[in-house]
C-alpha cells in the first residue's frame, strides 16, 4: 500500500472499522449513545475518506476512479454519503448504523488491490467522459447499496408488507404477506413499510443516475474510443443485467404497487450484480480491464 | 448487411401486424408480459456474459466440458446476442413497449394522474424504442472493422467504405516525464480524388472522420527493425583476462567507445523477429513481433572494422575465434517507439445519433418518472 493517501485510507478504514463493532452492539442493544458514537466514528470516516480522494486526486491529476482501489474508495465514500442524508430522518436509527459496516466492506475489498497513484493514464483513459461516465454511475450504485440495506432489513424486520398491496402474484414472484408493523417496531427492528419505501426510492433515485452515467455516458465515450457505442463487452453486458433487475423493481412497483418480500429480494439481487459488475472487469475480463 | 436488413424489415413488417390484432395488443400491454420479456432478455444476457461470447471453440470445451461446448455451440448461446430467440425477445419486447406507450398516450390525453410523471413515463417508454431503432440501424447499414495490416510511416491503405485513402506520416508512441506511455499518435494525409489532406492526428479518443466513416487508433507498436539503443554486456579478455563483466549502451547506428579498449562499436542493424535465407544469404523479418530479437554489431580500431557479427538477445555472444580483445552480448534493448507500426479501426453508425437521442430522452424521463417522485410519500 503506498501514495500520499494512504495515511487518509487507513484512518477511514479504522473508523468504520470501529464504526462496525459500535454498529453491532446498537443492533443488539439499542443504547443511543451507541448510535451517537456511530454516527461520530462514521462522520469522521467520511471526513478522511474525503480527505483522502482530495489528496489521491490532486497527487494524480485526475479524479481517482481509474482502478478497483480508487473506484471503491470512492463507493465507500458516496454510501456513506447516501447513509448520512438520511441520518436524521425518523425512524431509520437501525438502518443508519449500517453506513459503516457497508463502507467497511467495500475499504476492505478496495486494500486488497495495488494503490499506487499513476499520475499518467493510459491514453484509453484520457478523456473527460471518465468523470461523467464514473462518478455517475457510482452516485447510482451508492443509492443501490442503501436500497439493499434497506431490502435486508425489511427482511429481518420480518416484513410481510408494508401499507400497500401485493401483486408478486401478478409477476411470478411469492406474493407477500399481510401488514405486520406493530410488532417489528416494539422489538426495535424498524418499520419494514419504511424500509419498504426507502427502498424504493434509494432506487428510484439511483436508476435514472445509473442509466445517465453507466449507459448513455459510457456509451458515447465507448463511440469517441472505440468507435461503437456497445459492444457486449462483459461489463457493458453486465451494467445491462443490473439496469433490467431494476427496470423490473420499479416497472412491478410503479405500475402495480409491488413490495414486500420479493421486491426486497430483486433489491437485493440488483446490489449483488451491482457488485459483481464493478469487479467485473477482474473476472471476465474485456475491453473495461483497467486495473 | 443484406440479410440483417431483410431480417429487420421482416420483424417490423410481423410487429406492425401483431400490433393491429386487439388481442395481442392487449397481451402485449400488459405488465406480467412486459416483466416476463424483460426478465428473458435479463436471463440471456446472464448466460450470456457468464460462459462467454465468440471464444474459439476449444475454450468452451476446456470450460464445460464437450457435452457442454457442443450444447453452447449448437444452440447458439456462443453468440447468444446474435441469436435468433434473443433479438426475438427484444423484439416481443419492444412491441410491448409500443404497445403499452399506446396506452399511456390515452391515459395522457384523458387527463389522468400527475402530469409531467405520466408524460416521463411515456418519454421512457418511447426512448427504449427510440434506442432500439438505433441499434438496428447501426446493425444493418454500419460497419466496424479493423485494418488487416500494420502500417509504418509511408504507407497508404484504402478506407473500406470510405471512398478515400490514408497516407501514414508518422507512428509514434509518446512518453510522460516518468516513462509512463501518455498516447499513441498517428499522423496521416486524407487522400481523396487525387488531393491530400494537411496533416492530421489520430489518437486514442480522438478519431478522424471522413465522410461519415471515423477512423480510430486500433493499435501501435514500436518499429521491429530499428531501435533506439542497445545494451551490450563486454567482458575484457585482454590485456587482464577474466576482467569484470560492464554494460554499455550503444545508441542505434553510432560508434560508441568500448571502455578499456581502443576499439568502438556500432549497431548497423536490428530484427525483432530474426530469421535468415539461406539462398540469398540475408537476414530479415519472419514477424512483427519481438520473438526472436538480433542485432548486428560491428567492431572498429581507428576507423576500420574489424568484425562484423549477428547478436541474439539471451544468448551467448560471438565466438572466441574474433581475436578482439573483448566478448560482446547483446542484453537488452530500447525499442524504437518514434517509427512504429500503427493500426487503425474503420467505423461507420449511422445509428449512433438516433440511439444516443434516445439514450437523453430516456435519462430525461427516467428523472421526470422518479425525481419528482421521491419528495412525496407514497399513496397506496
Amino acid at each position: 500500500m503506498n501514495g500520499p493517501d494512504s495515511p487518509f485510507f487507513w484512518g477511514a478504514f479504522a473508523c468504520y472499522l470501529a464504526g462496525t463493532v459500535l454498529a453491532s452492539a446498537y443492533a443488539g442493544l439499542r443504547r443511543p449513545l451507541l448510535r451517537r458514537s456511530v454516527f461520530a466514528l462514521t462522520a469522521a470516516g467520511f471526513v478522511l475518506n474525503t480527505v483522502a480522494l482530495v489528496v489521491r486526486s490532486s497527487a494524480s491529476g485526475h479524479l481517482p476512479v481509474t482502478n478497483l482501489y480508487e473506484y471503491l474508495t470512492f463507493f465507500a465514500w458516496a454510501i456513506v454519503a447516501g447513509f448520512l442524508l438520511l441520518w436524521r430522518r425518523e425512524g431509520l436509527s437501525l438502518l443508519t448504523v449500517f453506513a459503516a459496516p457497508v463502507a467497511f466492506a467495500m475499504m476492505v475489498v478496495a486494500s486488497l488491490f495495488p494503490a499506487r497513484v499513476e499520475q499518467q493514464l493510459m491514453p484509453a483513459l484520457q478523456s473527460y467522459w471518465l468523470t461523467i461516465h464514473v462518478t455517475l454511475a457510482v452516485l447510482g450504485e451508492a443509492a443501490f447499496a442503501v436500497a439493499f440495506v434497506a431490502a435486508v432489513l425489511y427482511l429481518i424486520a420480518g416484513g410481510r408488507a408494508g401499507a400497500g398491496r401485493s401483486v408478486g402474484s401478478a409477476v411470478g414472484v411469492a406474493p407477500a404477506g399481510g401488514a405486520d408493523g406493530a410488532g417489528t417496531r416494539e422489538r426495535g427492528l424498524g418499520d419494514p413499510a419504511t424500509y419498504d419505501e426507502i427502498t424504493y426510492k434509494a432506487i428510484g433515485v439511483g436508476f435514472p443516475l445509473f442509466t445517465i452515467g453507466a449507459l448513455f455516458a459510457g456509451a458515447v465515450w465507448a463511440q469517441r474510443a472505440w468507435g461503437t457505442p456497445w459492444s457486449w463487452d462483459p461489463k457493458e453486458t453486465s451494467s445491462l443485467v443490473v439496469w433490467l433487475v431494476y427496470a423490473i423493481y420499479l416497472h412491478a412497483r410503479l405500475v402495480r404497487g409491488w413490495r414486500g418480500r420479493g421486491a426486497s429480494v430483486l433489491s437485493i439481487v440488483g446490489f449483488a450484480l451491482t457488485f459483481v459488475t464493478i469487479l467485473g472487469s477482474r473476472i471476465l475480463g474485456g475491453l473495461h480491464s483497467y486495473g | 448487411m443484406v440479410g440483417e436488413a431483410v431480417l429487420a424489415v421482416a420483424f417490423a413488417v410481423a410487429g406492425a401486424v401483431a400490433l393491429a390484432i386487439p388481442l395481442v395488443r392487449e397481451r402485449l400491454s400488459s405488465m406480467k408480459t412486459g416483466v416476463a420479456l424483460l426478465a428473458l432478455v435479463l436471463a440471456l444476457s446472464v448466460v450470456g456474459v457468464v460462459i462467454g461470447q465468440n471464444l474459439p471453440p476449444s475454450a468452451y470445451v476446456e470450460r464445460f466440458g464437450k457435452v457442454g461446448a457442443a450444447v453452447i455451440t449448437g444452440s447458439g448461446l456462443a453468440s447468444v446476442f446474435r441469436s435468433w430467440y434473443f433479438l426475438f425477445a427484444v423484439w416481443a419486447l419492444t412491441l410491448s413497449v409500443i404497445s403499452c406507450s399506446f396506452r399511456r398516450i390515452l391515459r395522457l390525453a384523458r387527463g389522468r394522474g400527475p402530469k409531467l410523471a405520466a408524460l416521463g413515463s411515456l418519454v421512457t417508454h418511447l426512448s427504449l424504442v427510440v434506442v432500439l431503432v438505433g441499434g438496428v440501424l447501426t446493425a444493418t447499414v454500419g460497419f466496424r472493422r479493423a485494418d488487416s495490416h500494420y502500417l509504418r510511416a509511408g504507407d497508404t491503405t484504402e478506407v473500406p467504405e470510405g471512398g478515400f485513402a490514408l497516407r501514414v506520416d508518422e507512428a509514434r508512441t509518446e512518453f510522460a516525464d516518468s516513462g509512463m506511455i501518455s498516447e499513441y499518435v498517428s499522423v496521416v494525409t486524407v487522400i481523396e480524388d487525387g488531393r491530400e489532406s494537411a496533416p492530421r492526428r489520430i489518437e486514442v479518443n480522438h478519431p478522424l472522420t471522413v465522410n461519415g466513416v471515423g477512423v480510430y487508433q486500433y493499435e501501435m507498436l514500436p518499429s521491429p527493425d530499428s531501435v533506439e539503443a542497445v545494451l551490450l554486456g563486454v567482458i575484457l579478455v585482454s590485456p587482464d583476462e577474466g576482467g569484470e563483466p560492464f554494460e554499455l549502451e550503444v545508441p542505434y547506428r553510432e560508434q560508441t567507445a568500448i571502455p578499456g579498449t581502443d576499439l568502438t562499436v556500432k549497431a548497423l542493424e536490428f530484427y525483432s523477429d530474426f530469421t535468415y535465407d539461406i539462398e540469398t544469404g540475408t537476414a530479415g523479418l519472419a514477424s512483427i513481433w519481438h520473438d526472436n530479437p538480433a542485432v548486428l554489431v560491428q567492431v572498429s580500431a581507428s576507423g576500420e572494422a574489424l568484425f562484423e557479427r549477428w547478436l541474439f538477445a539471451g544468448m551467448k555472444g560471438h565466438g572466441d575465434d574474433t581475436g578482439l580483445p573483448c566478448r560482446l552480448f547483446f542484453l537488452d534493448y530500447g525499442p524504437d517507439f518514434q517509427n512504429g507500426l500503427t493500426r487503425f479501426e474503420y467505423s461507420r453508425q449511422p445509428g449512433t445519433p438516433v440511439l444516443f437521442a434516445g439514450l437523453a430522452a430516456l435519462s430525461i424521463g427516467l428523472c421526470a418518472v422518479f425525481w419528482t417522485r421521491i419528495g412525496r410519500r407514497e399513496h397506496t
